[in-house]
Parts: C-alpha cells; structure tokens; sequence
C-alpha cells in the first residue's frame, strides 16, 4: 500500500477560508433571529433598547456579510477536520454576536460576563450572572431567552434545516458534530430531511407549549419567554424567584410534562407521533431507564422533604409537585431556579446531582452525559462481573433489542471517562480560586451538563455565578461548550494531531 | 428518488457514495454494522438488518421506493430480496448475480416473473470492457450507442496528434466530424469551451460517428493494431467470462501461480493455455515470451501489481496492456502512467445500474466507467426542458454536455445550433454530481 505516496502538494491543510465563510453565513442567520426581540422592544415600547438591538442586528448582519463576500476560498471542500473546527467555531461566534445587545444596554458589566451569559444561552445551561432579572428591559430578557431556544435543537442543525447550502458531504460531518448521542441516526434519508423532522417537532412543542402555558396565569410574554426555556431544557427564567413567583400547579405540571418530553430522544418521538410505532417506545431501554430514574427521584427527593419537614407552610400536593419538578429539571437539565429548601446538608442536592450527571435520552434537546451512555455502561459492567466467574464467556451488550459493537462501547466508555476527568479538572481549577470542594463540583458538573444550577456561598442564590472570579466564568463557559457539543468536537480540536497534516 | 440499496460491499459503498452527491434519498442496508460505518459520514441513511427480512423492508418503506439495488455477495439473496421489494411495491428491481447462465434471454422472463426488472453481472460486464479495449487498441475507452452508429471513445493524445496545441472552436477546420465531450488532464476532468487548448498527454472523450471512426484515429495520432495472442495475468472470475468470450477468435494464455485455480481454468476453458508459475518468480513474463503477445492484461489480485506488471510489460514491447485496478485510489495515478486500459469492477457495475437508473429501456443501453464522470444514454422525454431551445441557448452548466443523439435511426453529431426533439436517443457526458441535473433536464 505505500506504493504511491501522494505528493506534498495533494496533502491538505486545513481550509480556514471555507470555516469563515459558512460563519459568516450563519451570523446573517442570526442576525435575523435577533430582529425578534427587536420588534418584542417596540411592541413594548423600550425605544432605547430598540435602537441598541438594531445597532447589534447591523453589525452582526455586516461581519457576517463581510466574511461571507470577502473571504473566498481557494476550494470548496469540506473534510471532517473543516466540519468539526466550523461547529465549534459557529458556537464561539455566535456567542460573541450574541452578547452585543448585554454589552450595549448594560445588561452585563463586562464582556467575561456577556460571554458567559451568551454562552449559557445557547448552550442552554441557563446559569446566569445576572442578579435580578426583572429589572431587566424586556428585550433583553426575551433575546436571553431566545438563545437557548436556538441553541436547544442546534445552529448548525437550523441550517442544515433550512438552507441548501451545508448539504454536501460536509454537512453530514456537522450533522454528527452536533446532533448529541452514540450513534447519530437519522429517521430519514437525507440530513437535510432529517434536520426538517427535528426541527418540525420542536416548533411544535414550542406552539402547543406556549399555548397552554398562556392558558394559565402567565401573560404571553413570559408564556414565549419560559416556552423557550424549556422546549430547550435552557432554565433561564423572567421572574428573579423563577417559577414560583406564579406557584401554580397548572404551570408547573405543564411544564414538567414539557421538559421531559424533550428529554427524550427525538426520533423516537418522530416515529411514534409521526409513523405511529408505538414498538420503538416500548422496545426503548433507555426510555424505561429514563421513566424509573425520574420516578425513583421524585420518590426520594419527596421522602427527604417530608422526612425533614421542608417547606412545612406548602400544602402536601405542592410539596409532591416541586419534587417532580425538581428531579426532572435537573435531569433533562433544564435547571429552573428552585427555592433554595435544604440549608442544611447537601442531601437533596447530591440526589440531584446524580441525575444531572445521568442527564436525559440521547438525540434528545437535554445535555449530561446521557443516559443511554449510562446503560451501556451498566449492560457491559454486567457483562464484566459475569466474566469475572465464567472467564471464557462471550458476551454481547444490547441496547434496545440490539447488540451494540464493541467499538462502540469502548467509545462509549472513553466519553464517560473524558467527560469526568473534564468535570474533576474544571472543579480543582475553581477550587483554586477559592471555591469549596463540593461547590466547584458541583457547579463544574452544572456546566458540563448544561444544567445552569449555582450551588455554595461564591454562587449565591441558585444559579447565579455572578460573583465568582471572571477567570472561572471564561472556563465555564467554554465547559458549557465543550459538554453540549459532546467533547470529542471540541477538545479534538486541542489535540496536535488535528492540526498536524497527515 | 428514493433510492434502496442492498450490501454495502464495494460495490454497493462506491454506488451509495457516488449517489450521495446528488439530490437523492438513498437507504443502504447491511447485516454488519462495520460496513454500514465507512459510510457515516455520507448525506445517506443506513439501516443495520437483512435485506430479506420483510420487517425491514417494510420498515424502510420500500414500498415507495423508485429503484431497489441488491448488490449484496450472495446472489440467491439478491434475488429473493429484489423479489420481495418488488411485492411490497418497489418501481424497480436490480439484482447483482453471478451466473452467466441468468443472463440469457431465456431466464429473462423467469426473473420478470418473480419481479426481477434488471440483472447485473460485474465480471461479466467487465469482461465485456476488456473484449472491447482488445478489439479496438487504440482508445482507452469505447463506448457504442444504438448498434454502434454513434461512439464515444477515450484516447490519450501525445505530441504526434494532430490536435495537439489547437484550440478546440479551431478544430473544425481539422475535423468537422467528431466532438470533443471532456478532457482529462491532471486528474481533472473539465468539460471544455471553445477556447481551450488541446495539450499532450491529455485524455480525450471525443464523440463521433461510426463510419468517422478512422478519421479520429488518425488525427489522434494512432494507428490500428493487429491482434493475434493475448497474454492474460490472473484466473479470476473476469478472466474466465472473457476466456469464454475472445478464446475462438484470439489466441489466449493465462498465467496464475495458484496450481488449483490454474487446474480449474484448464478444465474449463479447453481453447485456451493455462501456465502455472511459482509465486515469486518475476521472470515469468520474459520467460512465457512477451515480445510474442500483443495485448497483456493485467487481472490480478493486487492493483500494485497489476499497474507494476502493465508498465513492464510495456517497457518490453507490449503494444496494449489492460490493467485491473480495484483500488479506486490508484485510478488516476494508473492513469498517468503508460497502461492502456484501465478495468475496475465496481465503476462499472455502478455505472450500469446509474445507466439503468436514469433510463428505463436497460436492454440497449451500454455505459462507460470512469472514474469522476458518467457518460449514459437516455431518451428525451416530451416536453423535456433541453426541447425547448437550441443547444446552444440552453444554458447547460459547465459540468455536462450532449454528445451526440440517434434520430429515426441515424446516429449524428450534437452542436450549438442542433434542437433535440422528444424520442431523440441522446448520449450525455457529466461529471458526477450533475446527475440529478440529467433527470431534470431530459425527463
């Protein structure tokens, strides 16, 4: 085979004009999702804020503009190496635009916190720097919103969705980048159908969502503000005390049907609404595991409460109803503020900390590390123990009444081990600014995930990190990144070997 | 179109990967999850499960399927699961087989029967392609259209031609009777305006007429060979395909350093000398007398090899080798290289069933492989697009052009002032990636 050595001209670089280019298109694209809260400034009559979302629309449009029409690449090809650094390059990006309209109202008092606002939107982690929301013009608080309802489903799976354009073979690579999960499978033939599909249910969600949602006593503006939450699983909220300033049963119960409906794989429920295979939900290991651990949770989270007598001044259903809401929130990390219950101990926390680290349904719009890795884990460790006494037995692990290749759970068990070692190392990097252990855990975890909880003194009130160091807020951020692209997009990029021509 | 393909062997990977390209929907299906994962990276969909069973078919709806490929290794599966995507509703049905004897016309109306539309045969096929660069050793390529009236050949032309250092809207003036539909040069095939040059060594894809075919030659620079012996390297399944072809009218040996393989062929193919050699011994080809033979095909297992052996073959005074390369990689190096004629099995099994795929009459219709273009024959629909103007104002995009078409009978030349007219036969010339264009302009 090394008969012919392809001469060093054939070898290839990595083509950073075409990257820019595609980046440039996609700012365009998001330019135009930021005239939303732009027309939602007027309607409500912020005329400065009007001005200032249409500076951001302006420059947005024309750098994207600019990189789009003044970069021309050599060649249009588009290997893997092109469709890994454009996913994660887009995410930077649009984080960076996406922080304008903070930095021009004076939302944020600093670019480190803009970026790190940005980067929790779209990521849909929902930790925020921001001390009292309500305070904030309404504009603002919608584009917050709207970043995780973006980020939630994916930018580069919006394109793939509705431009022509990424659908070559580049854009498949992206399609596997970006879309969480082991296998990445597509319910239909082409990524562009298959990223229609995605899209199609997530509108609809959103819709059916934010009409219930206004049913109750929300108006409809946090109705489209907290849809947007949580079709996403994000957790931002309009209201400083989160839900519970409306602290109604219709709201929370609509809601927690909605997040875990989100958490669930998407093709799944694309099959079963739309083909009607009821079969693939039944036949689903993941789903059952999905089902019993919320259940089991909830059960526990509840026991604790009544046990320690929490929030004794709530009647027993509201007690019950904020334990479901808290187990599922944290699971398909959504991670909605929630009154901070337990002051003394951690115990509620760890449970939750727990699911948080299993995290929701591969394919699905919930980050963790995803509980199908988790069964997969648990089958081959099964397979493991049994070897252990019968060390000549062949064994297979199955996932959904299928047996899944060895080279996938090896893949499967390097991701556990890389997303761990990535959590321990971002918690002892914030220990040594000054965190408790157990809270740099824990808010490393919470970024990982995408949850958005804030946990211990530097924290405060949940889910505000807008007091610990800014060095801490720029490693978050890029942990929030680097955990919704499922690690091996991004820190593939940290290796040599990708930058070296091969 | 919705496109299924069954096995994602080599050939059923290279046709997935060429289709995907274009604006299609294709489905591929494989027991082994390893196979399907060379093509993750690829605008498909692809399905772990057995092309037989009638849970997965139905699960991929085959039903509304325009085309179904079974291109698996097996050709008793390739048959049952055509026969069964059929049934559940699939337009049509393509299986890849094995066996001569399915090939006849007598066992055609057998697999109608049981819903089979079109058979496909890789070595023989392949023999075919070798049949033909045999008997015509000037070109690379040969492609003939309705019996013939119409050729597309591929030659490479050196300093000698006349063509060389013209202009092709010049050529006129040397040869108003042919075509120049593509030119190779580099690795790169482009389909040429009028203002570009015709180098040395490029490869040309020129269309003519048949009773123009000697004119090509000699303004190519070429003369016609006369064969006699042909020297065959390699016992595969091809080689015995074109053994049973060419043995009555050439004289054949073949070479193969496997005693038993060597053993069988000599059974089967009594007109022909069989030589065993002992592996490694790399004196074989001056020993079994080259300078006698005036074609070598190479047809081994390895592409190395087999380009290596063509290159020394030709440096001891072969006139036309044929190499066998199945490692696509090595395609255009090959082609760099002095070897007349290049046979791959897999560019030829996809390019017939893309033949088949664009055009529904498959008993007539031939096909040319190569490696980054497609050249198909197809008929214009009425009211197709390419009616409505001439040629010329069409608008065609630089990446396919119209080689030339049959009407009522008589093959002719296509230019800018032609207007093709539904029922034209028309053979068309496009890059891969502009198929979907074809389907839109003639359908």
């Amino acid at each position: 085979m090394h008969l012919l050595v392809t001469p060093r001209k054939f070898r290839h670089s990595i083509n950073f004009a075409i990257v820019l280019r595609v980046v440039g298109w996609l700012l365009m694209i998001e330019a135009l999702f930021m005239v939303v809260p732009l027309v939602v400034a007027i309607v409500y009559g912020e005329v400065l804020i009007a001005v200032e979302f249409a500076v951001s629309v302006l420059s947005t449009f024309a750098s994207g503009l600019v990189m789009n029409h003044y970069i021309r690449p050599s060649s249009n090809t588009m290997r893997k190496r092109e469709g890994l650094l454009l996913t994660a390059t887009v995410w930077i990006f649009f984080s960076i635009f996406g922080m304008l309209p903070f930095i021009f109202s004076g939302t944020v008092k600093s670019v480190t916190d803009g970026f790190f606002e940005s980067m929790s939107g779209f990521t849909t982690t929902g930790a925020s720097v921001i001390t009292n929301v309500e305070s904030l013009p309404r504009g603002v608080l919608f584009w917050r919103s709207m970043m995780q309802w973006i980020g939630g489903m994916g930018i580069i799976l919006f394109t793939l969705a509705v431009l022509p354009m990424l659908n070559y073979k580049g854009g498949v690579s992206l399609f596997n980048s970006e879309v969480t999960g082991i296998t990445h499978e597509r319910m239909r033939p082409r990524v562009s159908q298959t990223a229609k599909s995605l899209w199609a249910i997530y509108l609809v969600f959103s819709v059916v969502l934010a009409v219930l949602l206004m049913l109750g006593p929300m108006d409809w503006y946090d109705a489209v503000c907290h849809t947007m939450s949580t079709v996403s699983t994000g957790g931002f909220s309009t209201r400083n005390s989160g839900l519970h300033f409306w602290h109604d049963y219709y709201t929370d119960i609509v809601i927690i049907v909605f997040m875990m409906l989100c958490g669930i794989n998407f093709t799944i429920i694309y099959n079963v609404a739309v083909r009607g295979k009821f079969g693939d939900l039944k036949r689903s290991d993941t789903f059952k595991w999905y089902m019993i651990i919320i259940l089991m949770g909830s059960i526990v989270v509840f026991a604790r409460i009544l046990y320690k007598g929490f929030v004794t001044d709530w009647d027993i259903g509201g007690r019950l109803v904020l334990s479901v809401f808290d187990t599922v929130s944290a699971i398909t990390s959504t991670g909605f503020a929630t009154i901070n219950y337990e002051h003394e101990g951690e115990f509620i926390f760890f449970v939750l900390m727990l699911l948080m680290f299993f995290g929701g349904m591969a394919g699905s719009t919930a980050g963790g590390a995803k509980i199908d890795r988790f069964v997969v884990l648990l089958k081959n460790m099964k397979n493991e123990l049994y070897k252990v006494v019968h060390s000549n037995a062949v064994t297979s692990v199955r996932l959904d009444g299928k047996s899944v290749p060895h080279v996938i759970v090896e893949k499967v068990l390097a991701f556990l081990s890389i997303y761990v070692a990535v959590m321990v190392f971002m918690a002892v990097v914030l220990t040594l600014f000054g965190m408790p252990a157990f809270d740099a855990m824990f808010n490393s975890l919470s970024a990982i995930s995408n949850i958005g909880f804030g946990y211990g003194e530097m924290t405060g009130e949940a889910d505000k990190f807008a007091n610990i160091p800014d060095v801490c807020k720029w490693l978050l951020a890029i942990e929030m990144m680097v955990g919704r692209l499922e690690i091996f997009t991004v820190l593939a990029l940290l290796t040599p070997s990708f930058w070296k021509r091969d | 179109m919705r496109i299924v393909i069954a096995g994602a062997g080599e050939v059923g990977t290279h046709l997935a990967k060429m289709l995907s390209n274009e604006e299609q929907d294709i489905i591929v299906v494989d027991k082994d999850v390893r196979k399907l994962h060379n093509l993750d990276n690829y605008n498909l969909m692809t399905v772990v499960g057995s092309a037989v069973s009638l849970d997965v078919l139905k699960s991929i709806k085959v039903g509304s399927a325009d085309i179904f490929i079974a291109v698996t290794p097996q050709e008793t599966i390739n048959v049952i699961a055509s026969s069964m995507a059929k049934s559940l509703g699939c337009r049509k049905t393509v299986a890849r087989i094995d066996n001569f004897e399915f090939m006849k016309p007598a066992s055609r109306k057998f697999f109608s029967s049981y819903g089979i539309d079109a058979l496909i045969y890789p070595e023989y096929l392949a023999a075919l392609e070798i049949k033909t660069a045999i008997e015509h050793t000037w070109v690379r390529n040969w492609f003939e259209m309705l019996n013939g009236q119409l050729i597309v050949v591929g030659v490479k032309v050196r300093e000698n031609a006349r063509l060389v250092g013209h202009k092709l809207k010049d050529l006129g003036r040397i040869s108003n009777f042919m075509h120049v539909n593509a030119i190779k040069r580099n690795r790169e095939i482009i389909i040429p305006g009028g203002f570009d040059d015709i180098m040395a060594n490029d490869i040309l894809y020129i269309a003519t007429t048949s009773d123009n075919v000697d004119a090509v030659m000699a303004v190519c620079g070429k003369d016609k060979q006369k064969v006699e012996r042909v020297l065959i390297h390699g016992g595969n399944e091809i080689v015995k395909q074109l053994a049973l072809l060419i043995s009555g009218k050439y004289k054949v040996k073949i070479m193969d350093s496997d005693y038993d393989r060597c053993q069988q062929l000599a059974d089967e193919l009594p007109d022909c000398n069989i030589v065993h050699y002992e592996a490694g011994n790399n004196d074989v080809l001056e020993e079994e007398g080259v300078e006698d033979y005036d074609v070598f095909a190479a047809m081994g297992e390895s592409s190395e090899s087999n380009i290596l052996s063509c290159i020394m073959a030709k440096e001891l005074g072969m006139k036309k080798t044929i190499a066998q390369v199945e490692n696509l990689q090595f395609i255009n190096e090959a082609e760099n290289f002095n070897i007349g004629t290049i046979i791959n099995k897999k560019l030829i099994a996809s390019s017939t069933i893309f033949q088949m795929m664009i055009d529904d009459d498959t008993d007539n219709a031939k096909c040319l492989a190569l490696a980054d273009a497609e050249v198909a024959e197809l008929e214009v629909g009425a009211g197709a697009k390419v009616t409505k103007a001439l040629v010329k104002d069409l608008k065609l995009s630089r990446d396919m052009t119209i080689a030339g078409m049959v009407r009522n009978g008589v093959g002719q030349l296509v230019n800018g002032d032609t207007r093709l007219m539904a029922g034209d036969r028309v053979v068309v010339f496009c890059l891969s990636g502009a198929i979907h264009k074809i389907e839109r302009m003639f359908g």
